[in-house]
């Protein structure tokens, strides 16, 4: 089976979630792009996983949908934790930290 | 239809469920009690968990098998790690210690969830180090992270704390999709998620194919994000000041270790056979990190922020044994490592307590004048920063030239000649922290005494020297400073064990 097209598509969507993270200023939409990329990779892997005939790829995206819901777990913990000290939820605003 | 039970090792399991037990019981004794009698119960179940853990690993040293249907393999290079892994969060426990109400993380339970949270890191680091697939290296990753991205923002009443917490969260998770999308490839070329069947293809015949070269160069951009390895250091400065000093500590310590432990297991022998393919990547992405930390170090203020560059450097110097990828390589790796731990953890532990006794923070203007002030204190301080500088008799320098040695029998004398350069470069800084020790008069105190809200600044400062407590963290600290020397005199019985770690990987290229 050819997965051409499917690695191009992740791939698309690896590179609109990283410059995402790089350019968006809301902590929200930089955890939604995060999503897109982990879920760019969830593509390859099944995609792979149909072409080398194994179902390991498979496996292995089922486990990374669980890692990334953890992630947006914490991040949204931390924003709601920002949000209730009224901080700026901005992260270019987030200069106490020097860097 | 017959069933066969399947055959589980629990001997070698054994540590990693004596930390999932940890981790559990730390969060039930938590909840009951609260102020000093929930800290010293929470404290004895985090410590005696870890002491169990590390028990086990020792008798399991020596051990070399694989677990879980081949997903994870102890062995003694697994063993090492894990034990530098345990030794930073004891070292962390007592370091989290503080004056019940002020600055407490996490509300009213919250020694319980801190140190539940610290087991959880330290077990995913004792995964990471055991990692045999793609799949185990991925989620042992991530449960060592995500309890860090916590920790870091634990201090929830200090902004700093937050954004750095945030901060960490958001480049560790570029970190892991990078990676991720990397080990897809991986993956993608060689049709397999264990290491070994990733090294019999890579042996085989796609060496070439441009899927893998994809893969290996995302998967290490990502590795590099988690291990603070220049270009991809920026959020370290940052996330190390704006974190309690207790998990910088042990974040800067313990996740080096493991990590640097899986990136062994994974190019050195994995992608063994496509050695050509990383090693000049590697050997770049070190010597870039050892220019950049100890440049960036220079005109740092901040104490944290120093040894988060420092830590950039350091980071550059061991990956020098990974790319050596030998045998020699591998035992400098272990050796440094270790050293790494006992050089840093004295550091760490004077700050947090000059945080508490200063209200300076983590600003280097908090120890001047402590050589008057506080002797022991300044002797730790004095003996890690020389340590960290590699000068001889301490354990840095036997941990330096064990490095330049694994480079230079590898044929990559460049970078045996970089590291000496970088140290070089880092006596500037860390000679300033001893001679601020030393040489100055202590810094004049604002009057009122008016805490500022800096990690730690509370009014722990009535108390200071006195109480079980900073007995316990003085004693830890001194300890290890002693051990700085012990092993930098006497270095045999470190280097034994580290040679004995680096013979258990059996397949290098």
């Amino acid at each position: 089976m050819d997965i051409t097209w499917y690695l191009v598509l992740s791939a698309l969507l690896f590179a609109v979630g990283a410059g995402g993270v790089l350019v968006r200023r809301s902590p929200l939409v930089i955890l939604l792009c995060l999503e897109l990329m982990l879920n760019a990779g969830n593509l390859a892997l099944v995609a792979f996983a149909r072409s080398s005939g194994n179902e390991e790829g498979q496996v292995f995206a089922l486990v990374v949908m669980v890692v990334a819901a953890c992630e947006v777990v914490i991040g949204l913990g931390l924003i709601v934790a920002m949000f209730r000290r009224r901080l700026a939820l901005d992260v270019d605003e987030m200069r106490e930290l020097r860097g | 239809m017959t069933f066969e039970a399947p055959d589980i090792d629990y001997a070698g399991l054994s540590p990693v469920l004596a930390l999932t037990v940890g981790v559990v019981l730390a969060l039930v004794v938590g909840l009951f009690g609260s102020g000093r009698r929930q800290r010293i119960v929470v404290s004895i179940f985090g410590l005696g968990t870890l002491a169990a853990a590390a028990g086990l690993c020792i008798w399991q040293w020596g051990e070399s098998k694989e677990l879980i249907a081949g997903a994870l393999r102890i062995d003694d290079l697994a063993i090492a790690a894990t034990l530098v892994a345990i030794v930073s969060a004891a070292f962390c426990i007592p370091l989290s210690w503080r004056e019940e109400s002020v600055e407490r993380p996490l509300g009213p339970t919250g020694h319980g969830e801190f140190q539940a949270l610290l087991i959880c890191s330290v077990l995913g680091m004792t995964l990471i180090a055991q990692a045999q697939n793609l799949i185990a290296f991925f989620v042992a990753l991530e449960l060592l992270s995500v309890p860090l991205y916590v920790l870091c923002g634990s201090a929830t009443r200090r902004e700093q704390s937050l954004e750095s917490g945030l901060k960490y969260l958001i480049i560790g998770s570029l970190g892991s999709a990078t990676l991720l999308y990397g080990l897809a490839f991986v993956y993608g070329a060689s049709g397999s998620t264990d290491f070994d069947g990733v090294r019999a293809a890579v042996g085989g015949a796609v060496v070439d194919d441009p899927l893998l070269l994809i893969g290996i160069a995302l998967a290490a951009a990502g590795l590099a994000f988690k291990l603070s390895v220049a270009p991809f250091h920026q959020w370290t400065p940052d996330v190390y000041q704006g974190a309690p000093t207790p998990v910088t500590a042990f974040m800067a310590v313990a996740t080096k270790a493991a990590v640097f432990c899986v990136v062994v297991r994974f190019f050195d022998v994995a992608l063994g056979p496509a050695v050509g393919d990383w090693q000049p990547a590697l050997a770049a992405l070190g010597a870039v990190s050892i220019v950049v930390g100890n440049a960036g170090a220079l005109g740092q203020d901040s104490l944290k922020r120093l040894l988060g560059y420092s830590g950039v450097a350091q980071a550059g110097y061991m990956m020098v044994a990974v790319v050596a990828a030998s045998e020699a390589g591998v035992s400098a790796l272990v050796f440094y490592l270790a050293a790494y731990a006992l050089m840093n953890l004295p550091a760490f532990a004077v700050i947090t307590i000059r945080e508490r006794e200063t209200p300076f923070g983590d600003h280097i203007r908090a120890v001047d004048g402590l050589g008057r002030e506080r002797p022991a204190l300044a002797a730790a301080l004095t003996i890690s920063m020389l340590a960290l500088a590699g000068l001889p008799g301490t354990v840095g320098f036997i941990g330096k030239l064990f490095l330049i040695e694994a480079a230079v029998d590898s044929d990559y004398t460049w970078l045996g000649v970089m590291i000496a350069i970088g140290t070089m470069i880092s006596l500037a800084y860390y000679l300033r922290v001893v001679a601020a020790v030393w040489m100055r008069p202590a810094a004049e105190r604002p009057a009122g005494g008016a805490m500022p809200a800096i990690a730690g600044g509370s009014q722990e400062a009535d108390t200071a020297g006195k109480g079980v407590r900073c007995r316990v963290i003085l004693g830890a600290t001194l300890l290890a400073a002693a051990a700085t020397v012990f092993f930098g005199v006497l270095p045999s019985p470190l280097v034994d064990w580290a040679a004995r770690a680096g013979e258990s990987i059996a397949a290098l290229p």
